[in-house]
């Protein structure tokens, strides 16, 4: 029964070369469907990863502190620096903050994170560079490589500043300026280490670290200790295990040395990232199911098609059906032309996906990720549709009365 | 044992009031070998019976035994399957597929069979050469004349081996040369064994039977078998059959319409002219019939 299969592949393709302009127009209504389901969904993936990476690169059991009670607002992404500039100095954290973090048992390690207004001058001035002052485990803390030197050490060495590499190519027009001094407030700071290129805003989407200056927090204290306001505090567990316990004792610690204010939040990735991920996936739901619907407009196309085919055909039909073919033979016949309409359809849709997700890494920010799950789901589905649409039509044709068919011309 | 058994069988259509009488009680029995042909006017029911005798359609009372079986009542598929094995069709339009070359519509019936498509064009291209048009297999039915459309048509219609060729009007879309060819083919066919039934208006073409029916308002009312090379002895009687139009009919017919025009007064001397010419070809058509 193969070649009768193929045969009726064949004949289908030959039918629906036959009317050109109406099975492309057919098929593209599945083509969008199926690409409009792909797209978001790997859209959707891509940002997920995307977040996710971004997690990841700090690890997973990087515990924040920030200011602000955020606790009740899933919203809250506990990896933004909210804009350096907005945060108002009353809502800031302090030393004792720092301290009760410290304290707490299970903690490995902390660091503050604080900025300071003031131009740097090396070879060249730059006008008020971002300034962080920090604790020694920053690299660790944040994941994020040295490329050249070492970050600094314990308080022994006060006066050595690491640079972001875009802001040594600034300062000194050059890549490595190691040793080289710089004048940050009166004060001279040897240039200790330069950071590897951060990706993207690891931090928040407006500070970028790449241009930032970081000075040891004792001397950032010793310049002047008044304005010196703790934005973030960073800490990890002794185990990543222990991530939720951990902030969970921290922020009791905190709220006791705060005197129960409640205004500082204590947030680990895991929380945040569940967030976004429900967020990232209930849109990708709803757009989902509004592709589905594009989806099953495109079925009801195919059905369209196939009942002008077969009205068309009619007297086509009489004459298979004089000189031999069952009902089945017929049904079958109409049905694979059904079939090779959705399945190209599929096929067009999910290779021109492809497309638009390589498009979109190229252009955009967007990094879709290539889902072969909603490929398969999507293309499958517009063949179901096909079927199932194409069906009603093969069943008219089929059941049609010999005589009758024959008579139409 | 008779290849095609027809006892009373009566086709209907439409009820009630409006019950049409397509076949009334025909009996017909057909031995294999024979090639009948059928005459009457339009409407007697030829087509009707040629479609029951092809199981394209099936009767409302009455018994149909082709080859000792009972197939009056068979199931659709049943029927399409005897279709495709015992009978070939062959139309007064051809009915080739125009998107098909010749080949792939001589093997058609091959496809139904489930056939590979190696042997499918091997027996179509027999068939193709056996009514002449080997070399037309690629050609598409536009490219073809009219009698060698038919032609593909009969290899279609042979290209199964089966007993029964049933042939509704063959030549009534070919001119008079074309014609000699499609029904020397048909007799050929015969002389190799096969039942033929033919469907005609043309009495010159029962030379090529050996049996002549004759029908009329559903029924049998002749049935005389002949020798062949030999016109029916009845056969240019039906002279009814043929379609005539004359002239004078088409002025009538002109007449007709315009006194049948609403709201248009004509001058009184125009019309009395029609209506002179209108008496005048009604005498020519009662001379006529």
């Amino acid at each position: 029964m193969s070649t009768m299969r193929r045969g009726n592949i064949l004949q289908a393709t030959q039918s629906l070369k036959n009317a050109k302009a109406r099975s492309f127009l057919t098929m593209l209504g599945i083509v969008i469907g199926v690409m409009a389901v792909i797209c978001v969904v790997c859209i959707g993936q891509g940002v997920k990863q995307q977040i996710g990476n971004r997690v990841d690169h700090f690890g997973k059991d990087l515990i924040t502190i920030r200011p602000g009670n955020n606790n009740d607002s899933t919203f809250g992404n506990g990896v933004l620096l909210a804009s350096r500039l907005s945060l108002s100095t009353s809502s800031l954290l302090t030393t004792n903050d720092l301290k009760a973090v410290q304290d707490t048992p299970g903690v490995r390690l902390s660091v503050p994170l604080s900025t300071l207004p003031g131009s740097a001058e090396g070879d060249n001035r730059v006008d008020s560079p971002l300034v962080i002052a920090t604790g020694k485990d920053l690299p660790e803390a944040i994941n994020q490589k040295i490329a050249f030197g070492g970050f600094f050490g314990d308080d022994n060495h006060p006066n050595i500043v690491v640079l972001g590499p875009n802001l040594a190519q600034q300062l000194f027009d050059e890549r490595v300026p190691l040793g080289r001094s710089l004048n940050f407030h009166g004060q001279n700071f040897v240039v200790g280490g330069i950071f590897a290129p951060f990706d993207a805003a690891p931090f928040s989407l407006s500070a970028d670290f790449n241009n930032a200056l970081f000075i040891p927090f004792a001397a950032a204290q010793a310049i002047d200790a008044n304005a010196l306001g703790i934005y973030q505090i960073l800490a990890k567990p002794d185990k990543p295990s222990n991530a939720q316990a951990v902030a969970k004792a921290m922020q009791t610690n905190i709220n006791r040395e705060r005197g129960d204010s409640h205004d500082v939040s204590v947030l680990t990735q895991s929380s945040s990232l569940d967030a976004s991920n429900q967020i990232v996936h209930l849109l990708t739901l709803l757009t989902v199911g509004v592709a589905a619907i594009a989806l099953v407009v495109g079925g009801v196309g195919i059905m369209d098609v196939m009942l002008v085919s077969v009205t068309e055909r009619m007297h086509e039909i009489g004459l298979r059906k004089a000189i031999g073919a069952t009902n089945q033979q017929i049904l079958r016949q109409f049905m694979t032309e059904a079939l090779v309409l959705s399945t190209a359809g599929a096929i067009i849709g999910g290779l021109l996906s492809l497309l638009v997700i390589v498009i979109l890494r190229w252009f955009t920010g967007l990094h879709p990720v290539v889902v072969w799950q909603a490929f398969v789901l999507a293309m499958g589905l517009a063949v179901v549709t096909g079927a199932v649409f194409g069906t009603a039509p093969a069943l008219k044709a089929a059941r049609k009365d010999p005589i009758e068919a024959l008579r139409n011309q | 044992m008779s290849l095609i058994e027809l006892q009373e069988v009566s086709k209907l259509y439409g009820f009630g009031d409006a019950t049409n009488v397509a076949l009334d009680e025909v009996s017909l029995t057909i031995e294999p070998g024979e090639c009948v042909a059928v005459m009457g006017p339009s409407g007697c029911g030829k087509s009707t019976l040629m479609n029951v005798i092809g199981l394209l359609d099936h009767p409302t009372h009455g018994v149909y035994r082709l080859s000792g079986n009972y197939v009056s009542r068979l199931h659709q598929n049943q029927r399409a399957k005897i279709r495709r094995d015992k009978v070939g069709f062959i139309f007064q339009s051809f009915n080739l597929l125009t998107r098909m070359t010749a080949l792939e519509n001589v093997a058609l019936p091959l496809l139904y069979k489930g056939q590979s498509i190696g042997r499918r064009t091997r027996k179509a291209y027999e068939m193709l050469e056996r009514v002449g048009l080997s070399d037309r297999g690629y050609y598409y039915p536009r490219q073809l004349s009219g009698g060698q459309m038919q032609c593909v048509a009969i290899a279609r219609a042979l290209v199964n081996e089966p007993q029964l060729i049933i042939a509704d009007e063959p030549t009534g879309n070919l001119d008079s040369a074309s014609s000699r060819l499609v029904m020397e083919l048909l007799s050929e066919i015969h002389k190799s064994g096969n039942t033929v039934i033919f469907v005609t208006h043309n009495p010159e073409l029962t030379r090529y039977a050996t049996r002549v029916v004759y029908m009329h308002d559903g029924g049998i009312i002749h049935d005389e078998h002949t020798k062949l090379g030999e016109v029916g002895r009845y056969a240019r009687q039906v002279m009814y059959a043929i379609p005539k139009t004359t002239e004078e009919d088409d002025l009538a017919g002109v007449s007709v319409l315009m006194k049948a025009l609403p709201g248009k007064h004509k001058p009184k001397t125009p019309r009395k002219k029609t209506t002179h010419k209108k008496t005048n070809s009604r005498k020519t058509v009662r001379k006529k019939s």
